[in-house]
């Protein structure tokens, strides 16, 4: 009997380990775990103004960008494009910004727009994997972004420059986080999305035009990242050939840490987006304060996102990334 | 009892999380015996056969197998100890030739130096099937061409072709039609006959009467009985699978309630490519329109058809105030309701709450000027859930928890919630136990009672005899005959229709 008991509680044990509300608190774990270690390694350098304020001015564009690709992860799909549109829009908006600021806003949001509708035309269309199609159109812009660049950087004008400052970028950041949001939180497209995560085929079957609404959330993805390209714009003040470099793989991992079940649907919280960009933020410049050399932060990101990939998946709704 | 004891179960337990699936089940079997083994969805059955074959890790207790106790970690295992499973679902796997999934974990004999005999392994594999009486079935051939029955008959050869001393049968028949059916209970005698067992287990109570020695009944996990198939009726078993007494009104009884409403619903040559063709009929205010047929007849795209969800459809579905329906968002806006065979898939989001998949179709309708408010349509789910008696801990359950009954009154209780007047219910009661089943029969009495109109598109014979108003038979994708409701249509007047 004394067996059975013990083996019963060994059981609840491993029930609660590998059940959802552990999986849902275990991000702010990580969060906690990542600061007090960064927070230990570096003799407490992390924490001080300077350096919170050197970390904060990393995540303005990174948080708007994921905010868009967190929908797109809520389908269960996947977007590689992100790097490369934040490319092409800050060029865009540089060029433009020598005519009109306004000018330069709507046309980076209109090219990420177009480039994300590209991708949505392609995956729901022909019906290809999200994956594939994007990875093959960010070979694409990649290469419209270098040949831009190549002869020499693309300069933006000195008005757009100006606009460098914390509060406008604070501003647009939570502005894009309380839409989405809100959008996410109380109306049908918030449902709607997680219906099609969670199963494309019964969303259909209940009345979701499955579809539109894959194409309208890539389009919109691509829209945020348009506009977060315009904070990258006054913040570099001019692009090379590497901007947005590796930005798709940043976003991945920042939400993942964060939470986000790469298969998308019924379990992915708000939450995800804040506190996977904080904790990759933290991460990354506690490693840059340490000294580490770029390759070995590379190698040390890459495990423990592997790390925590393995903690938080749900095997139940594995399935290839549409 | 004379005969040898081939099987016994001591203490069987399994739990899932919360769930106690299978609490402390013993029981034996005898060599040459046909044992069902009933229960109602979640009763614990599937579970226990699981265990034994080695599909789930035993929970606690032990299965003695020839006076040897099994120590069985994976299914290769279980059939090298003589305990073979043909499971409910697709057992088959996709990509392999039909040799190759014979033979799956067994290929040693064919094994030359390392390198697979292929020719001989064919050689091999159409003997069996040749001998099975299957020789339609090329060995050489990939899987993929075959049909889900034809499927199921390779399963059955791969499950007993090596003689088990224990073939476990789940739920395989709902997959078969007449013929196949025939063959595998040939199987099981044959199994019988050579002094070895088999573990039946089906919902249909008629099938596992006729076919087997004894039944074992589990409820709720727990065993509660084995009695001698004879000596016991289909009443008794439902009475032991239940509980409590079933009542006699599990159809409708009246038959002198003609249906007099007016047309709510036309369907004008509607033609789906290889499924249907050329298809047109009416359904009537207050009519329960039963269609019937073999699986392939197409019968089952009509209710695809009719909601806006067939790929390729020609011609028109029409409502009585003009609007066609094309698509599936316009058909719910105007009222229909589809619940899928393919209940996981189609019918509801297994990985979602229970909330969820309620308020799915009537957000519009809950939404205040597009807004969406949490405790509204939790509320709203709760009621309907209850109004269904959907057995849950609350609606924010996940539904893939749920047991196939639950799931399906889910579905039911969104549509309710919707408040549909057209429902087309495509195979209701499938892999359904009895006690839900009669809770769904009564619905659809009330329904019709209440002015709606119902399509029923069924499998079983006794279900479109007992509800339906009026049944149409299809045949290769046409309307092959058509009966009105009358107590003196037998099943034999379908089915001369059907083939």
């Amino acid at each position: 009997m004394e067996k059975k008991n013990k083996s019963n509680e060994q059981s609840k044990l491993r029930a609660f380990l590998t059940g959802d509300k552990f999986k849902a608190v275990l991000p702010l774990i990580g969060f906690v775990i990542i600061i007090v270690v960064m927070h230990i390694m570096t003799n407490g350098k992390i924490l001080t103004p300077k350096k919170l304020r050197l970390l904060f001015s990393q995540i303005y564009y990174p948080t708007i960008v994921a905010t868009g690709v967190f929908f797109i992860m809520t389908l269960g799909s996947i977007d590689f494009t992100e790097g490369s549109t934040l490319g092409v829009a800050s060029i865009v908006i540089s060029v433009l910004s020598f005519h009109s600021i306004p000018l330069a806003i709507i046309g980076g949001i209109l090219t990420g727009a177009a480039i994300g509708a590209l991708n949505g035309f392609f995956h729901v269309k022909f019906r290809l994997p999200s994956f594939i199609v994007t990875i093959c159109t960010m070979y694409l812009f990649r290469g419209v972004c270098a040949y831009f660049t190549t002869e020499s950087a693309v300069p933006a004008s000195n008005a757009i420059k100006a606009l460098d400052q914390d509060w406008l970028k604070i501003t647009i950041t939570l502005a894009v986080l309380t839409v989405a949001f809100f959008l996410f939180k109380f109306t049908r497209i918030g449902n709607d999305v997680k219906a099609v995560g969670s199963g494309e085929t019964a969303a259909r079957f209940s009345g979701v035009r499955t579809a539109r609404v894959k194409f309208l959330t890539f389009v919109c993805a691509g829209a945020l990242t348009g506009l977060a390209a315009f904070v990258n714009v006054i913040k570099v003040g001019s692009i090379t050939s590497t901007a947005g470099n590796q930005l798709e793989t940043q976003i991945l991992i920042s939400l993942v840490l964060g939470g986000l079940p790469i298969t998308g649907g019924a379990k992915v919280r708000f939450t995800n987006i804040i506190v996977g960009t904080l904790m990759y933020a933290v991460l990354n410049s506690g490693l840059s304060i340490l000294g580490y050399e770029p390759q070995v932060q590379q190698l040390i990101k890459g495990v423990v996102f592997l790390i925590f990939v393995a903690l938080t998946i749900d095997r139940k709704a594995l399935k290839v990334i549409k | 009892m004379d005969k040898k004891t081939l099987l016994v179960a001591e203490h069987i337990d399994k739990r899932f999380g919360i769930t106690h699936a299978v609490n402390d089940v013993s029981l034996t079997i005898a060599a040459g015996e046909i044992r069902g083994l009933i229960g109602e969805n979640g009763s614990g059955k599937s579970t226990f056969c699981q265990m034994l074959c080695g599909i789930y890790t035993i929970g606690g207790g032990t299965f003695t197998l020839d006076g040897k106790q099994l120590h069985i970690r994976n299914q290769v295992e279980a059939n090298n100890e003589g305990i073979s499973i043909i499971v409910q679902e697709m057992g088959t796997l996709s990509g392999l030739t039909v040799a190759e999934n014979i033979y799956l974990g067994h290929e040693e004999p064919f094994m030359r130096m390392g390198v697979k005999d292929t020719r001989a392994m064919n050689r091999e594999a159409q003997k069996l099937l040749d001998s099975y009486g299957f020789g339609q079935i090329k060995a050489g051939a990939m899987i993929d061409q075959y049909n889900f029955e034809d499927r199921k008959l390779v399963e059955i050869v791969k499950a007993t072709y090596m003689k088990p001393k224990i073939l476990v049968i789940d739920e395989t028949t709902t997959a078969l039609s007449q013929n196949g059916r025939l063959e595998l209970y040939k199987i099981m005698d044959a199994v019988r006959e050579d002094g070895r067992s088999v573990i039946f287990i089906s919902h249909d109570l008629s099938e596992v009467l006729a076919h087997t020695d004894t039944v074992s009944v589990l409820r709720d996990g727990e065993y509660i009985d084995t009695i001698e198939s004879p000596q016991v009726t289909e009443d008794d078993l439902k009475r032991l699978m239940v509980g409590r007494e079933i009542g006699s009104a599990y159809y409708r009884t009246d038959y002198d309630d003609p249906v007099t409403g007016d047309t709510v619903l036309s369907v004008q040559s509607v033609t789906v490519p290889g499924e249907l063709d050329n298809i047109s009929f009416d359904l009537h205010k207050g009519e329960i329109l039963g269609f019937g047929g073999l699986s392939e007849s197409g019968m089952h795209e009509i209710g695809k058809a009719i909601f806006g969800a067939s790929w390729d459809r020609e011609g028109t579905v029409v409502l009585a105030d003009g609007t066609k329906i094309n698509d599936i968002p316009t058909a719910i806006s105007h009222s229909i309701a589809y619940t899928s065979k393919n209940r996981d898939n189609e019918s509801i989001i297994l990985n979602e709450s229970i909330r969820n998949n309620i308020v799915l179709p009537s957000l519009e309708d809950l939404a205040n000027h597009g807004l969406l408010n949490g405790r509204k349509l939790t509320s709203f789910a709760d009621e309907q859930a209850k109004n269904m008696q959907t057995k849950m801990q609350n609606v924010h359950q996940f539904v893939s928890d749920l047991s196939g009954g639950n799931k399906q009154k889910v579905v039911l209780a969104r549509w309710l919630g919707k408040g549909s007047d057209i429902l087309v219910l495509d195979s209701p009661t499938r892999g359904i136990d009895v006690k839900v089943k009669q809770a769904i029969y009564a619905l659809m009495a009330d329904l019709r009672k209440q002015g709606k109109a119902i399509i029923m598109i069924s499998e079983e014979i006794q279900e479109l005899l007992g509800m339906a108003d009026r049944i149409l038979i299809m045949k290769d994708g046409k309307v092959n005959g058509e009966f009105l409701r009358n107590p003196d249509l037998s099943e034999e007047d379908l089915i001369a229709k059907m083939v």
